[in-house]
């Protein structure tokens, strides 16, 4: 007997029994629908990446917290008292459930005076704070103190070097950049009962979140101790460390209590969080279009399936099994899906150039090309309108 | 191997169970048998083989083919049997009306092909169709559409042919062409023939007949 020639079972051989061209609007209407939902998605997506990467170096946030520093407020009422932090006033702080951990910026308690020696020829009483480590955005390792050591490691405000740099000029002075501000030899005078103690003082590092002159606190217990005989001061100013500083229970706690909240390093934080609730609403759009495109698709596919109904069945009674008959059909709509999905994200990669190019004025804080993990989202939605596609289909052949 | 043992179907009357000698019985259809059902109407001749070829399963008792239940099958499980076990010709014929004759039995040939494409003309030839094979199915004589469900059932390989009044819309002449069509491809795969019909047919030399 002569070999079988085997034609190889594919869509085409069942195609003719199937009424697949009919109900062709609402096809393309589920087609376009998804289109959009999912251009939006992917649009939605790379715009909170945008917001995230524009605003990142403006965010005073540390290992997913953030920082922030308060003080009592200052009315023309209490201005005769003493508005400082008790600790009572701490451990409150401490005990709410937004706040994750608080910490005093302790201050000198004695009169400290630092020179710059010949080469700057600068001299001005000072106030020193110290505050723990964790809430310090820079901290490098020689940042210590122990006693009996004569150099004191100092962490200084960028900003109050910008400010020097200001006047500076105008004084005679010169301009320091961070990296030169740190070779400086600072003389640093402790006035006690027992006289005048010089020590040397070097700037270790700045700080972009914390607005003072910063010492060990290991020094500042020792100093307030030895020369101003007050070993535990009240703060007047309580960092905090938090999971959101725009939290709207901490910041009616701290209203409530009448606590000055520094407002500069929450502004962006505030506007970041109002443009990511609106990209969020428009994915949360871009989803029920998705959804409501992939519904009209299954009444498109149940219809086509009710009317071929009979001959799908005489298929399954002539030996034609229903999972090869479920895969077949599905993947007939898998180059429509592919093409749907490559269309919307080639548009947002078009709207993503535009938006970095002429929105932003190619800047560089932005890359023109979309971001990898818009491009995995496509890729799952892809696979994720195959899959529902072929379970539906499945499911409507099993009941058959 | 098809066994049967003590099958009955549910909704029967009890005399017509009683009477019978496959309900409630044990039977056993071997490859290569010859076997005729005598069935009068009414006797649950097209339940039985719908029962066979899994199509229902509102029966007590058990069926098996090649020692696994029936009742245990699953879809794939079927569709497997259906396209390379048993083959099958229906009552009531069962074609895609909208399609051409060609298309009809092709369908089935494709599934899992025992004959290349050019056997479906020779034997359409043979049965006398040859002309029809481009017509859509539901513009055939019944007697033409009887042919074409029969050549359809002889497109996969096959170890049991069930035939339900294959022969009833043909005239003597072309239900002895197509009955030698029928033996020579069941005896090519060494098949049985399980032939269901209202009264025994003469031309048939079954090697059993049973009564339902």
């Amino acid at each position: 007997m002569e070999p079988i020639k085997k034609t190889k079972l594919s869509f085409r051989t069942i195609a003719p029994f199937l009424n697949i061209g009919q109900n062709n609007t609402s096809r393309f209407f589920s087609y376009a629908g998804l289109a959009i939902g999912v251009l939006l998605l992917l649009c939605s997506v790379q715009m909170y990446i945008n917001i995230n990467q524009l605003l990142k170096d403006k965010n005073p946030r540390k290992n997913g917290f953030d920082f922030i520093a308060i003080t009592k407020n200052i009315t023309d009422q209490n201005m005769g008292n003493d508005n400082r932090f008790n600790d009572a006033d701490l451990k409150e702080l401490q005990s709410k459930p937004f706040i994750k951990d608080a910490a005093p910026l302790i201050s000198n308690q004695f009169r400290a005076k630092v020179s710059a020696g010949d080469i700057i020829p600068f001299s001005t009483d000072l106030f020193l704070e110290s505050l723990k480590n964790d809430f310090i955005d820079t901290v490098p390792p020689s940042f210590s103190w122990q006693p009996g050591q004569q150099e004191v490691p100092i962490i200084f405000s960028a900003d109050f070097l910008e400010m020097y740099n200001i006047f500076a000029p105008a004084q005679g002075l010169p301009q320091l950049s961070g990296t030169s501000a740190g070779m400086v030899t600072i003389f640093l005078e402790c006035y006690g009962p027992g006289g005048i103690q010089k020590y040397k003082a070097r700037i270790v590092a700045l700080s972009d979140r914390i607005n003072s002159v910063l010492v060990p606190e290991e020094f500042l217990k020792w100093a307030n101790r030895e020369y101003g005989n007050a070993p535990n001061p009240p703060a007047a100013r309580i960092y905090l460390k938090t999971v959101d500083a725009n939290n709207p229970e901490l910041l009616d706690f701290l209203q409530q209590k009448n606590y000055r909240v520094n407002k500069d390093k929450t502004k962006f934080g505030r506007v970041k969080q109002v443009l990511q609730a609106v990209v969020t609403g428009l994915g949360g759009f871009a989803i029920l279009v998705i959804l409501l495109a992939m519904m009209l698709f299954s009444f498109y596919l149940q219809l086509m399936i009710a009317r071929s109904k009979d001959n799908l069945q005489l298929l399954l009674t002539l030996g034609y099994s229903p999972g090869w008959l479920s895969k077949t059909v599905a993947k007939k709509w898998i180059p429509a899906y592919t093409i749907i999905i490559i269309v919307a994200l080639c548009l947002t990669q078009l709207l993503q150039w535009l938006f970095q190019g002429i929105a932003l004025n190619n800047r560089d804080e932005l890359s023109p090309l979309i971001h990898i993990s818009v491009i995995a989202l496509a890729a799952l939605l892809w696979l994720l309108c195959i899959l529902v596609n072929y379970r539906l289909i499945r499911k409507l052949l099993y009941r058959l | 191997m098809i066994s049967l043992d003590k099958v009955q179907p549910s909704y029967l009357e009890k005399e017509k169970i009683e009477r019978s000698q496959i309900w409630n019985e044990q039977l056993q259809i071997s490859k290569g048998e010859r076997i005729q059902i005598v069935a009068p109407s009414g006797s649950g001749k097209t339940s039985f083989i719908h029962f066979l070829y899994g199509l229902r399963n509102d029966f007590n008792g058990n069926i098996s083919i090649d020692g696994k239940q029936l009742k245990n099958f699953s879809a794939e499980d079927f569709a497997a049997i259906r396209s390379s076990v048993c083959s099958i010709i229906f009552q009531d014929l069962r074609l895609f009306p909208d399609h051409t004759v060609f298309e009809n039995i092709n369908i089935k040939r494709v599934l899992n092909p025992f004959h290349g494409e050019e056997r479906i003309k020779e034997m359409a030839a043979r049965l006398g169709i040859e002309n029809k094979l481009s017509k859509l199915a539901r513009t055939c004589s019944y007697g033409e559409q009887q042919r074409v469900a029969i050549i359809r059932a002889l497109q996969q390989p096959f170890d049991f042919i069930l035939m339900d009044e294959p022969y009833s819309n043909l005239d003597e002449n072309n239900r002895m062409i197509a009955m030698e069509l029928i033996e020579e491809e069941a005896k090519k795969r060494n098949a049985a023939i399980v032939l269901a019909d209202l009264k025994r047919l003469e031309f048939y030399k079954a090697d059993r007949i049973i009564y339902l």
